[in-house]
């Protein structure tokens, strides 16, 4: 069911990106979803970050006024929803951009996590003093101001027990070959509207990404023709991912 | 009258639920056991629909949903049906237009794929600044006429002529039938309705109202059911609020030959809608006892044994 719940901190992270913190814990799986409403604006699928925050990039007209709410703001949550990760061993844990946000409670849930994270930039590689408390960072941005000069797919591979890789879709797309299958998860996104298996809108090669995932094992991943590929927009027209 | 498919089990999704030819054939791949699958109206032209939200679910058994016919143009369907097939279920292609002309061309270019056509003559559901096809088209029994005579002109399918319940659905459905519909679908979601957020005092749907389904709507749509196999005796395709075997059962005594599902997936990954589905399927079939399906549809108009006489 949907409530409304009122926001008490509006943090800065970095230029793009805000978390925004209300004033009740959820509890959910890792890898688990809200639907983020903004009464009269819209609505969309967050991955908690905290277990009272969601974090959000500025990318469009609804993530602008999400990331610019103020203390004493109401902004409504309905879920959580889909299927998050599974319990997880000594994951590396693999994000892109502000996918890396998703991550933050998967890596406090799990023992011994290590990280591989990419950005455009050292500004976009979120948490990055928090993760290096708990595990071994390795980073890439492509201008090199922080680690690798270069891509988060050319860190890999890397050694640990599991995977969980939450990014853009060409990013993870590029992960994909370069992961034990059984041992890997993928965050996967695409265009919700009801976002409780209804509409089936948010289909990536058939399966619903808000009841069947967001969180897929790579091994059906690896049967999804459409994934890194092309996506049904909001009228349903295919267009490339 | 042309009769319709074999749907073998006669259960189907709801137009507008998992909508994709990709999710049905997923569902077939996971073993749900549905006989056919029913598109996402088709319409004349790209239409994103409503903003989100699109969906609100208050406790009270109802579901409220604004989507609004988002569709991809019919060329783009037509590559997608071309793409995707399902290996055994049959396919049937509801479609919708803003007048009789538009339903025509749709169904013009969609009768190839569809082993039936039902025509969407109850959404309730629009964007801002359109009417609703249920006002402008559904509540009018003329209106509603033409466009089946104009579907029928366009394809050698059966017609199924889908009801809206908020409508005098009874002249809706003798007009239909009258202008060359082979079955009746009972019916669309209901209303619109609305539900309100207290604390930002807002309407939730971006589309302010939205059609209603779900366990609410099946006494209305049971009804609907009922009044129409009454009258036409004509083969009925049965939505709204069907969640266990019981529910279908209570259709099929009221006349329904085929069953939808809808709302009853909500929440549910592939393999639980699945094994919702083959629930269902078993439950009706235990009910039946070894007896044809065909022998109780309707059976609830029949009298009680001994011709119920007192005298």
């Amino acid at each position: 069911m949907r409530s409304v719940f009122k926001v008490v901190e509006n943090r800065l992270e970095s230029e793009w990106t805000h978390t925004i913190f209300f004033d009740e814990e959820i509890e959910s799986r890792p890898g688990q979803f809200m639907m983020v409403w903004l009464p009269r604006l819209g609505e969309k699928p967050f991955t908690l970050s905290y277990p009272n925050a969601v974090t959000v990039k500025k990318a469009g007209a609804f993530t602008e006024k999400l990331a610019a709410v103020k203390p004493g703001d109401e902004i409504g949550l309905r879920g959580p929803l889909g299927q998050g990760y599974p319990p997880l061993k000594k994951p590396a844990l693999i994000g892109g951009g502000v996918g890396i946000a998703e991550l933050r409670l998967l890596a406090l849930a799990s023992e011994a996590p290590s990280f591989v994270l990419g950005g455009r930039t050292a500004d976009e590689i979120l948490f990055y003093e928090e993760f290096r408390e708990l595990g071994p960072v390795h980073v890439a941005t492509e201008d090199g101001a922080l680690g690798h000069k270069g891509l988060v797919t050319e860190l890999l591979p890397v050694e640990a027990d599991s995977y969980a890789v939450c990014g853009p879709e060409r990013m993870m797309a590029a992960c994909l070959p370069k992961l034990p299958a059984e041992r890997t998860y993928f965050a996967v996104e695409r265009y919700m509207k009801c976002a409780v298996g209804l509409c089936g809108q948010c289909t990536c090669s058939g399966w619903r990404v808000c009841t069947d995932g967001p969180i897929f094992p790579a091994t059906t991943v690896a049967q999804m023709d459409d994934f890194g590929k092309r996506r049904r927009s909001k009228s349903g027209k295919w267009e490339k991912v | 009258m042309i009769p319709l498919p074999e749907i073998e089990p006669p259960l189907i999704n709801a137009s507008g639920i998992l909508s994709y030819p990709e999710v049905f054939a997923a569902f077939e791949s996971a073993g749900a056991c549905l006989g056919g699958y029913v598109t996402k109206s088709v319409g004349p032209r790209e239409k994103p629909g409503n903003e989100n939200p699109v969906v609100v679910y208050p406790p009270e058994g109802a579901v409220l949903n604004s989507l609004a016919l988002p569709t991809q143009s019919a060329e783009d369907w037509e590559r997608d049906l071309e793409e995707i097939k399902l290996k055994n279920a049959k396919l049937i292609v509801s479609v919708y237009g803003g007048d009789s002309r538009e339903f025509a061309g749709v169904t013009r270019r969609m009768s190839r794929f569809g082993d039936a056509i039902e025509v969407n003559l109850g959404c309730p559901n629009k964007e801002p600044g359109e009417q609703t096809i249920m006002e402008s088209i559904g509540q009018n029994p003329a209106l509603s006429a033409e466009v089946i005579e104009r579907v029928r002109d366009e394809t050698d399918k059966p017609v199924i002529a889908k009801l809206s319940p908020n409508s005098d659905y009874l002249a809706v459905a003798d007009s239909c039938m009258s202008a060359g519909a082979d079955a009746l679908g009972c019916g669309n979601t209901l209303g619109p309705g609305l539900a309100v957020d207290i604390q930002s005092r807002a309407a939730i749907l971006a589309g302010t109202t939205g059609g209603i389904s779900g366990p609410a709507l099946k006494p209305i749509n049971l009804r609907m059911t009922y009044e129409a196999y009454a009258r036409f005796g004509c083969p009925i395709v049965a939505y709204g609020g069907i969640e266990t075997w019981e529910d279908a059962v209570e259709y099929i005594l009221a006349g329904a030959s085929v069953l939808g599902i809808g709302t009853a997936f909500m929440r549910k990954s592939t393999h639980e809608a699945a094994a919702l589905t083959r629930d269902i399927w078993e439950g009706v079939q235990e009910y039946l006892g070894g007896e044809p399906m065909s022998a109780l549809i309707g059976a609830a108009h029949r009298p009680a044994d001994g011709g119920g006489s007192d005298a």
